[in-house]
């Protein structure tokens, strides 16, 4: 044959094919693209050499690898589309005494043009957003970096190896596909007799039941750990549970509709019900893959821009101080000794010396030990650890408990409460205590009264268990059986804290310095006599800020990116049900006007069914993130974030934004949709 | 029997079931802007009860007149009165319940959609307009008995044979009681088996009363009908009545037709 046939073909045949072939060429070149960016920030030095730009890429690698397997399942969900349609050609081809190896050929032209092109594409686009994906994250990371373009020649290179094997592995699927068909079946592919849908009742109420599992396991959960735990079990069981809904629940369903002979044989519901089952049928797997990357874009998008927005908070929580140190002796004795004193001093020096103001001064003491909470009293002496039980997964009942002095609390609180005799002041986090009554150990049970709140410290922040903080007129009272206590391991039960800082109105700068020369001077005085049972620990909230920055940013830059990603395939998916709908409905549009139909009554009957379909996921992504709420809610307060109002707020920002931009694809893709419809159809 | 008028009136029942005078129709082509007559001058009538086939080689206009019949194209110049009523007065938002009252359809291709069982295709136009489930069940009964569909509505028209879909495609152009039934080479998709029994059964439906119009090109098809109209070139070029006439008679009559047409005679 001619030489120069077989790329003509290929391109003739993807022309003729361009509203299927270019959305498809666009989505290899977006993935390439989003991969580059991402493996180029990755190893980008310019970001290595910001503060907490090492934590953003640990990240940022962890979206590679994700990018790089959705990568993988959507192209093939997409190719699966056009290879659907371009059967028919390659019958006609076949029929007209081409070979197999012929087609073969057209398709290897075929991959290798769009390889080119995605790769050429996806690696410009990708060069030239690199540096805007640059530029957000010098901002998240509040430092600066100049405008210059870069090209990274080892990212380009990854990104080609990643990519060619996949295109290699597309190839190799059509190929397959070819050589199994045989010219009858590729030309007819396209309209086999369908076979109508059974309602498969088993698996409609197996989706039922899961999906209500799921639902039912994110609002039971109390414990923010449990919330840790249990996601990951709730997210496959919802992702099962949606699945199985839209493919065989929507066709029950449609089913149960049909039996009630009132309602199905209505002209308004009549057309609408039964195609529904075919569209559910055929879309369903679709359409609930559309649902959970919605899901997971809003889920991700919203938990990662709440902790961006709340990570001043945080720091905060986390931080109470500008200046922060938390001091742990293992013995009582120590916790009263003239150390504390020198400790103090040193402070103030470093203060002096820096010209800068101390304000909010924080000094207090509290002993903290951890255990088991059953009926009413917190059991510290069991037959295991509570750090045992913890690991392994028992850890529903397990408290940290602080015991501090009601003086501390009056003073820190600006408070003036009052304990009679057996009674115990009682605060806790993350989860609330129910009895009236407490007991520690072996000591007598405490009338509980409750307190409004407590300043925050970073030993609490930390924790992913709840916290009781308990104020008595005399802890010492209530220590002193358990003071020298260890568990079989030889850890203390009882470990005791004191917490120092300050705040100064200073720029981080000169925090970060007042930060260094405590240091010095910290390390000096604990190398001195009778600070050997001391360990200290001194953080300023400057100094961390970066790292929080990074981390927090990294997140929502990775929840960008992934969203991005995952929008992306959303977009697509929609794309490609419009248009291989708009074909199979073509036919029936005809028949239907020669049975009596108006044009407005079909244009009605449609419109329905395509907006019950498009919105059907939308409308179930939201239900599945109001369940979730409760969820992220709770992991949430893990990252020391409190703010339900803030999560609440951003959800449902993040849902509007969404939605509007789902409507928006839904008008670009209708469009097409109703001029595939009515080509030919008006008789 | 069922009832042949629904509206009493003297004047109505002496009229013509249908009245095509003077039908022109005339398309210019996309390209070029030349001017196509696909129907010159057309003008016949079909009495109540009639059952008329209309014979003409491809692109002699059947299809158009067909179209123009079914009010799913208008003519250029001329009128159609069917039931005595202007198809050119009807207005556009009422042509579709106006075919659903007044006329079925059986097409070649049986156009049934695949997403209905047989039941539900036959039961189409009626739920269109809006009628009781149980009256649709009243007169679906008959009607599937008449065209051995009983035990097949359950079924889809991908799990059923040809012949079997246009016999569903007839009993949802009949469960209407339409005044006309307009078939468009009913038998061109069946095979010789099926094609008789369909011509059989249409005898049958046109003795209980029915008034059909059948384009075709079948000399077989056409032999079974009471009248054959013969359109050559956009007119009305000839016509034969089946009066005492065999159907093997007729048969030989259509075929000696044909073959004056095809050579350009004019038939005595």
């Amino acid at each position: 044959m001619r030489k120069g046939l077989y790329p003509k073909l290929a391109v003739s045949g993807m022309k003729k094919n361009r509203r299927l072939y270019v959305p498809y060429i666009l989505a290899c070149v977006g993935m390439v693209m989003m991969f580059y960016i991402v493996s180029f920030l990755c190893t980008s030095e310019t970001v290595r050499a910001m503060k907490g730009g090492d934590m953003i890429q640990n990240i940022l690698s962890m979206g590679r690898n994700v990018i790089a397997v959705f990568s993988v399942i959507f192209l093939f969900y997409t190719n699966a589309f056009l290879m659907r349609r371009r059967k028919t050609e390659f019958g006609l081809y076949n029929i007209l005494g081409m070979g197999k190896w012929n087609l073969a050929r057209i398709l290897l032209w075929e991959s290798l043009i769009i390889a080119a092109v995605a790769l050429a594409g996806g690696l410009a686009a990708g060069i030239l957003f690199s540096k805007v994906g640059e530029l957000v994250m010098v901002n998240i990371l509040q430092t600066q970096t100049d405008y210059s373009l870069h090209v990274d020649p080892g990212s380009v290179l990854f990104t080609v190896m990643v990519f060619v094997p996949i295109f290699f592995l597309l190839l190799l699927n059509a190929l397959r596909q070819i050589h199994l068909a045989n010219p009858i079946a590729l030309l007819r592919s396209e309209n086999v007799g369908e076979k109508p849908p059974r309602a498969n009742w088993l698996l409609a109420v197996a989706g039922l039941v899961v999906l209500g599992a799921a639902y039912w396991l994110a609002l039971s959960i109390q414990y923010p750990l449990e919330a840790f735990m249990w996601f990951f079990v709730a997210v496959v069981m919802v992702i099962v549970g949606t699945y199985l809904l839209f493919i065989a629940g929507s066709v029950a369903f449609c089913r149960l509709l049909q039996k009630n002979k009132r309602y199905y044989y209505r002209t308004n519901h009549f057309v609408s019900v039964s195609s529904m089952i075919y569209r559910m049928k055929r879309n369903g797997a679709g359409l609930a893959s559309i649902c959970i990357l919605s899901t997971m874009v809003l889920v991700m998008l919203s938990s990662t821009t709440c902790l961006y927005v709340g990570k001043e908070t945080s720091l905060r929580n986390r931080y109470p101080r500008d200046i922060y140190m938390d001091v742990t002796f293992t013995d009582m004795e120590l916790s009263d000794g003239p150390q504390k004193d020198q400790i103090r001093a040193a402070f103030m020096e470093v203060v002096k010396e820096n010209g800068v103001f101390a304000e909010h001064i924080l000094d207090y003491q509290m002993a903290d030990m951890a255990g088991f909470l059953q009926d009413g009293r917190i059991d510290l002496d069991s037959s295991m650890s509570a750090m045992e039980q913890f690991s392994m997964g028992n850890f529903s009942g397990i408290w940290q408990v602080f015991l501090v002095s009601l003086e501390d609390y009056n003073r820190l609180m600006g408070e003036n409460v009052t304990l009679e005799p057996g009674e115990v002041l009682m605060y806790t986090t993350r989860h609330q205590y129910e009895g009236d009554t407490i007991a520690v150990g072996d000591g007598a049970p405490m009338k509980v009264k409750m307190a409004k709140g407590f300043i925050k410290d970073g030993t609490d922040s930390m924790q992913i268990i709840p916290s009781m903080y308990l104020f008595l007129a005399d802890p010492e009272e209530v220590l002193a059986p358990l003071n020298g206590l260890a568990d079989f391991s030889g850890n203390k039960l009882v470990n005791y804290h004191w917490y120092y800082g300050y705040d100064m109105s200073a720029e981080d700068q000169v925090q970060i310095d007042v930060l260094r020369q405590t240091w010095d001077r910290m390390e000096g005085l604990l190398s001195g006599n009778g600070f050997e049972e001391i360990h200290m620990v001194v953080d300023g909230i400057a100094w961390e800020r970066a790292d929080f920055y990074g981390l927090y940013g990294g997140l929502l830059f990775l929840g960008i990116l992934l969203g991005i990603v995952f929008l992306f395939g959303a977009v697509l998916i929609i794309y490609y049900k419009q248009v291989s709908e708009g074909y199979e409905d073509q036919s029936r549009f005809g028949i239907m006007q020669k049975v009596g139909m108006t044009k407005k009554e079909i244009r009605k009957s449609i419109n329905s069914q395509v907006l019950t379909v498009f919105f059907l996921p939308l409308v179930t992504a939201g239900i599945h993130m109001a369940f979730a709420f409760p969820l992220i809610d709770k992991m949430l307060v893990l990252f020391s974030l409190t703010d339900v109002w803030l999560l609440i707020g951003v959800t449902a920002g993040c849902f509007l934004v969404f939605a509007l931009f789902y409507v928006l694809v839904y008008k670009a893709t209708s469009r097409v949709y109703y001029d595939i419809v009515s080509g030919d159809a008006a008789v | 029997m069922r009832a042949i008028r629904r509206e009493p009136g003297g004047l109505k029942r002496d009229m013509s079931i249908l009245e095509v005078t003077n039908l022109k129709k005339t398309y210019t082509t996309r390209f070029g802007g030349t001017k196509v007559e696909a129907l010159k001058n057309v003008t016949f009538r079909v009495e109540q009860g009639e059952y008329v086939a209309i014979m003409g080689e491809s692109g002699s206009g059947k299809t158009t007149l067909l179209n123009i019949l079914a009010a799913l194209d208008k003519p250029t110049g001329g009128t159609v009165f069917l039931d005595g009523q202007n198809l050119a007065n009807i207005r556009e938002s009422a042509v579709a319940a106006f075919r659903r009252d007044n006329l079925g359809f059986v097409f070649q291709e049986f156009n049934l959609l695949d997403t209905f069982s047989l039941e539900d295709n036959i039961y189409l136009p009626l739920v269109l307009a809006g009628r009781a489930p149980g009256e649709m069940a009243e007169r679906l009964k008959p009607i599937a008995e008449q065209l051995g569909l009983t035990g097949l509505l359950k079924k889809y028209p991908y799990e059923v044979s040809g012949g079997q879909k246009q016999r569903a495609a007839v009993a949802r152009a009949l469960i209407t009681e339409p005044r006309l039934v307009l078939a468009d080479e009913p038998t061109g998709a069946l095979d010789s088996k099926a094609t008789d029994e369909l011509l059989g059964l249409f005898s049958q439906i046109n003795a209980g009363g029915q008034t059909i119009l059948m384009v075709t090109h079948s000399v077989k098809a056409a032999s079974h009908a009471g009248r054959v109209l013969f359109i050559r070139d956009g007119q009305v070029f000839h016509q034969i009545y089946r009066g005492v006439f065999t159907e093997e008679q007729m048969y030989q009559k259509i075929s000696e037709t044909l073959t004056l047409l095809a050579t350009g005679g004019d038939p005595a």
